[in-house]
C-alpha cells in the first residue's frame, strides 16, 4: 500500500501537469525512487486524474509482480535512476517548448527565471520508442549533466531529489518557451538586461 | 596542467629527508583531490597492520584543483589518516588561509611519514623544504606557537598541534591560521606522536585555469547565486551556525545532557540570537568566501573566532549547561590547547552521566559551567580526572563498564542534532564512513529547513536514497576542496562545471556526484580491511531503543534496522555492507582488491 | 490562547520574541502576526503565501498547509531560512 501522502504529492502534481497544458489526458509520467525501490504511473492511467490504484511500486533493479501494471515508460526511469543521481522523475509535453524544439538545438532562454535556474536546455534526438533501450540510455546519458533536457518534438525529462523539484524545472522549461513565442509575437529589438549571457549556452 | 599542480611531496620524518614526484593523472582523475585523493593514498601507505599512533601511520595533507583559484570558498584542505580515536579512514577538513598557501606550494599532497627523533617543525617556502628544531616550541600552545612562526594573513601561514596533540590525546586537533580546526578523530594526536609542531607554509605558484572565460563566466553565476540565497546571503553572516539552537530545540532533536533528552530549557539562553545579541563584535570569512559564517565573539575573558553550533551544542545542551559566556570560553580554550571541541564537550557530557550514576568517581555534574574549562585544561594535559577523558568518551565509558553511555558511532562522539527526530540522521550517522558525524551528508536541509523540499523527519521507506545521495555529493565536495555551506546556494552542477572548467577534464554533473560514490565506497573498503563489519553501523543502544518521553519526539526511537538494510541495497552492497564486485567494477576500484 | 514564538532576525524585525494569539488556524495566525507587526509581513508572506523557506512548526511538527488548525496551548514557532553545521 503506497503511502497516502506520495499519492497526494503525485496527484497534485499530475494535476497542474494537465491544467498547465504540459500533457494531454493520458501522456507524461512522473516517478520517484525509494531506496532501490520506484513508484510510477499505472500503465494508460491519466496523470491529471490519478487514483490510489494508478500507482504502481515496483524494484529498481529487475521486474517483480509490479512490473506488469507500471508504465511502458519504466525502462527509461529505471534506466535514469540507475546511472544517474536523480531521485524523482517529471516526464511532460510542454507544447511550446516542444514547438520550438523541432527548428534549434538547444533552448537558451530569455526570461530571468528560466536563465537563473537553468541556462540552458538541450535538446536530443531520438526517435524509438518510450520502451527502448536506445532512448533509455540517450535520455539517462543526457541527464548526467542537466536537471531538464527536451526530446525534440516529443517533450521533457526532468530530475530532482523530490517530484516538486523535478516538476518545478519542467514547469520553467514551459514558461521560458511561452515567453519566448510572446517575444517573437511582439518583434521588438531585444535589450540584454542579464550579464555575461551569451556564456549561458556553454553552460 | 591546469589545475592540479601535478606534484607530491614525500616527507619523512625519521630521515628527515623528502623526495617530490609527479601526481598520478589517472588517479587525480578519478580522485580529483581533498578527501578522494587523500583516501586513495592511505589505501596505498596504510594497512591494518598499523597503530594509528606508530611512526609508520601517515599524514597526508591535500588540496585540489579548485583550491587557491579564487571560485568561492577554494580555501580549504583535508587532513587524511588512520584516526587514532576510531581506527578508521579519517579525513579532516579545515578552512582559513592555510589550503589556499598550501596550494601556492606547488604540491597537490604531503605526505609525512615516519617519526622525528627531537620535535620538529617544518617550513615549505618558496620551493625549500626546512626541517626546523621545535624543541623550544614543544609545549607551546596553539596562539603563541602561531604568532611565533609568523602567520601573516594570506601571505604565510601556519599549522600546528597544541599540547593536547603532544600529549596524544586521541581527540586532540590540528589547528591552522590560528583558530580553525581540522579536529574530528583526533589528527592532532598522530602529529604529536610523529613529534611534529607545525607545518608552516609561504608559496608564490599561482593557480592556472583552463578556460578562464567560462571560469569567470561561472564566478559570476555563483555571486548571483550566493546573494539570491537568503541562507547564504543573510542567516549564515548574521547568525552563524548557532541560529540552529532554537531550530533544533523546537523540533526536539537537540540532543541534551547525554542524549537523556531531546530538548533542552536552556537553549534559548546559549541560542544563536543571544550570541548575536550579546557577545558577537561582528563576523569574518575564510579566503575568497562571500559568506562570512566566521563569529568573532567576546566576552569580558575572551574575545576570537566562534562558537559554531556544533561547540556551542557539545559544552551547553549535551552538558546541561546554559551559560553563553562559559561556553564561549571554553570554545577559545579549545582552539588555543587544539582539541576538537564536539568530542571534548560529549566526552565531558558522558563523564557527568557516569558521575551523576555512581559508576566514575568524580565531581563532574550536569549544569556545571565552572567545571569546563578546568576539565578542558586537565584533559589536554592528561591531569586528573583528564586523563580519563582525553581519549574520549568510548575508552572512559568502556573503562567504567557502562560502554552503552558513550554517545557515538564507531567512537566517533556524535554532534547535536538526536536521531531520534530525524531519522536520515540516524541512518547517517550509523553508516559515516569516519563515524558519528553529520558532516559526511547533514540531512537537516531535507528533515528540517525544507531544502529543496521538506521530507517527513520521521519517514523509514525510501529515506537511504537520500543519505546515499547526501554522502556522494558532499564527498565530492570534500575531493575538490570547497566549503559545503557554498551547496546551500550552488547546485552540485555549477561545481562539476567549474571544475572542467579549471583543469580541461570535463565531468557531467553524474560523475562528479559519481566520484563521491567512488570515494565513498573505497572509504567503506578501507574500514572493510580494518575489520570493520555491519556490526559497527550501529547507534548506541539508548537511540535504538529509549523513546522521549516528552516532546515533539516523543515515543520515537531510531528506525535504524530496516533503513540499515533498504541503505546496503540502494548502494550496491550485500547484506553485509560489502562493496558487491560488480558495483566496484562499475566504480572502477575492482583493482583493488 | 495560542503562542507564536519567532526566531532569527524576524525577532527584530517585529521587535519582540513571542505573542499570544486567539486564531484558530495557521493562516489567521499569521494574518494576526503580520497585522499586529507589519515591518515582518514581507518576510514571512508573499501576498497570501508563505514565503518559500520559511519553515512553520506547530508544537514542533512542521506545516506547510496554511488551513492547519491552531489549538491552546499550541506553539507557533516561525523560523525565517536558515542553515548550519
Amino acid at each position: 500500500m503506497i503511502d497516502k501522502r506520495i499519492y497526494e504529492m503525485f496527484r497534485e502534481i499530475g494535476e497542474d501537469l494537465y491544467t498547465a497544458q504540459m500533457i494531454s489526458s493520458h501522456g507524461g509520467n512522473l516517478s520517484i525512487r525509494l531506496g532501490d525501490r520506484v513508484i510510477i504511473k499505472r500503465r494508460g492511467a491519466q496523470l491529471g486524474r490519478l487514483k490510489p490504484h494508478d500507482l504502481i511500486e515496483t524494484r529498481l533493479d529487475k521486474n517483480d509482480s509490479g512490473v506488469a501494471l507500471a508504465s511502458t515508460e519504466l525502462l527509461v526511469h529505471r534506466t535514469i535512476y540507475l546511472n544517474t543521481p536523480a531521485l524523482a522523475i517529471c516526464h511532460c509535453h510542454p507544447r511550446t517548448a516542444v514547438a520550438f524544439s523541432l527548428s534549434r538545438d538547444e533552448i537558451v532562454p530569455i526570461d530571468n527565471e528560466a536563465s537563473y535556474l537553468l541556462k540552458k536546455i538541450p535538446i536530443i534526438t531520438e526517435e524509438f520508442a518510450s520502451g527502448t533501450p536506445q532512448m533509455a540510455n540517450k535520455v539517462a546519458e543526457a541527464l548526467m549533466n542537466y536537471k531538464v533536457i527536451m526530446l525534440r518534438g516529443h517533450g521533457t525529462f526532468a530530475t530532482g531529489q523530490t517530484l516538486d523539484e523535478a516538476f518545478f524545472w519542467s514547469s520553467t522549461v514551459e514558461e521560458a518557451a511561452q515567453i519566448m513565442l510572446y517575444t517573437k509575437q511582439i518583434n521588438e529589438p531585444f535589450i540584454e538586461y542579464r550579464g555575461m549571457s551569451d556564456s549561458y549556452t556553454k553552460f | 596542467m591546469n589545475g592540479w599542480s601535478g606534484k607530491i611531496l614525500d616527507i619523512d620524518l625519521s630521515t628527515k629527508t623528502y623526495k617530490t614526484y609527479p601526481l598520478d593523472m589517472e588517479m587525480a582523475r578519478m580522485f580529483i583531490g581533498g578527501r578522494g585523493l587523500g583516501a586513495r593514498l592511505l589505501w596505498d601507505l596504510v594497512g591494518p597492520e598499523v597503530d594509528p599512533l606508530s611512526p609508520e601511520n601517515v599524514l597526508i595533507f591535500t588540496n585540489g584543483p579548485l583550491t587557491g583559484t579564487g571560485y568561492q570558498t577554494s580555501n580549504r584542505f583535508s587532513v587524511t589518516t588512520k584516526s587514532p580515536l576510531t581506527g578508521t579512514v579519517l579525513d579532516a577538513n579545515s578552512g582559513g588561509f592555510w589550503g589556499m598557501q598550501f596550494k601556492k606550494t606547488g604540491y597537490d599532497a604531503l605526505i609525512v611519514r615516519g617519526k622525528s627523533e627531537q620535535p620538529v617543525w617544518i617550513e615549505i617556502k618558496n620551493g625549500e623544504i626546512t626541517f626546523h628544531d621545535a624543541s623550544d616550541l614543544w609545549g607551546m600552545r596553539v596562539f603563541a606557537v602561531t604568532e611565533k612562526l609568523g602567520q601573516n594573513n594570506n601571505k604565510r601561514n601556519v599549522l600546528c598541534i597544541g599540547p593536547a596533540g603532544e600529549n596524544l590525546s586521541r581527540i586532540a586537533a590540528i589547528m591552522n591560521d590560528r583558530e580553525r580546526a581540522a579536529a574530528r578523530g583526533g589528527p592532532g594526536a598522530v602529529m604529536g606522536s610523529k613529534n611534529l609542531k607545525a607545518i608552516v607554509v609561504e608559496g608564490k605558484e599561482r593557480a592556472t585555469i583552463n578556460d578562464p572565460e567560462k571560469f569567470k563566466f561561472l564566478l559570476y553565476e555563483t555571486k548571483k547565486l550566493l546573494a539570491a540565497s537568503p541562507l547564504t546571503s543573510q542567516a549564515l553572516p548574521e547568525f552563524g551556525t548557532v541560529v540552529l539552537m532554537n531550530i533544533m530545540n523546537n523540533i526536539g532533536a537537540l540532543a541534551t545532557r547525554n542524549h537523556q533528552q531531546t530538548q533542552f530549557e536552556g537553549a534559548e539562553a546559549i541560542s544563536g540570537e543571544e550570541l548575536t545579541e550579546k557577545y558577537l563584535v561582528k563576523n569574518a570569512s575564510c579566503w575568497a568566501c562571500p559568506i562570512g559564517c566566521t563569529r568573532i565573539s567576546k566576552t569580558e575573558k575572551v574575545e576570537g573566532e566562534g562558537p559554531e553550533f556544533e561547540s556551542t551544542w557539545a559544552f551547553g545542551a549535551q552538558c546541561g549547561i546554559d551559560d553563553l559566556p562559559a561556553i564561549i570560553e571554553v570554545n577559545a580554550l579549545c582552539n588555543d590547547l587544539g582539541l576538537d571541541t564536539i568530542s571534548a564537550g560529549s566526552t565531558i557530557a558522558c563523564a557527568m552521566e557516569l558521575s551523576e550514576k555512581g559508576y566514575l568517581d568524580s565531581d563532574l555534574r550536569f549544569g556545571r559551567a565552572d567545571q569546563l574549562a578546568p576539565t578542558v585544561e586537565a584533559m589536554a594535559y592528561r591531569k586528573d580526572i583528564g586523563a580519563e577523558l582525553a581519549d574520549g568518551s568510548l575508552r572512559l565509558a568502556t573503562k567504567y563498564g557502562h560502554a552503552e553511555l558513550s554517545m557515538s558511532a564507531k567512537g566517533m562522539e556524535m554532534p547535536a542534532y538526536d536521531p531520534r527526530g530525524l531519522q536520515g540522521q540516524g541512518l547517517l550517522y550509523a553508516t559515516s564512513n569516519r563515524g558519528g558525524c553529520h558532516m559526511r551528508g547533514n540531512m537537516i536541509g531535507l528533515e528540517v529547513l525544507g531544502l529543496p523540499k521538506l521530507v517527513d523527519r520521521f519517514q523509514v521507506q525510501g529515506k537511504s536514497a537520500f543519505v546515499i545521495l547526501n554522502q556522494n555529493s558532499n564527498a565530492a565536495i570534500d575531493s575538490l576542496v570547497i566549503c559545503k555551506f557554498t551547496n546551500m546556494g550552488v547546485a552540485d552542477e555549477y561545481f562539476a562545471r567549474v571544475l572542467g572548467a579549471v583543469t580541461g577534464v570535463q565531468y557531467a554533473t553524474g560523475e562528479l556526484i559519481k566520484t563521491g560514490e567512488r570515494v565513498w565506497n573505497l572509504e567503506r573498503l578501507y574500514n572493510n580491511r580494518e575489520g570493520f563489519t555491519t556490526e559497527h553501523d550501529t547507534l548506541p543502544p539508548r537511540l535504538l531503543n529509549e523513546a522521549p518521553t516528552d516532546g515533539p519526539s516523543k515515543g520515537w526511537v531510531s528506525q535504524l534496522e530496516p533503513m540499515l538494510k533498504e541503505y546496503y541495497r540502494t548502494r550496491g552492497w550485500d547484506q553485509n555492507g560489502v562493496p558487491t564486485p560488480k558495483k566496484l567494477a562499475d566504480l572502477g576500484l575492482a583493482n583493488l582488491m | 490562547m495560542a503562542l507564536i514564538k519567532l526566531f532569527a532576525n524576524l525577532r527584530k524585525l517585529a521587535g519582540t520574541k513571542e505573542l499570544s494569539v486567539t486564531e484558530e488556524t495557521v493562516g489567521a495566525t499569521l494574518s494576526a502576526l503580520v497585522e499586529q507587526y507589519p515591518s515582518i509581513k514581507d518576510v514571512i508572506l508573499d501576498g497570501s503565501e508563505l514565503r518559500p523557506h520559511i519553515v512553520i512548526t506547530v508544537n514542533g511538527h512542521n506545516v506547510t498547509d496554511l488551513n492547519a488548525s491552531v489549538n491552546e496551548q499550541d506553539v507557533v514557532a516561525i523560523f525565517p531560512p536558515i542553515a548550519g553545521g
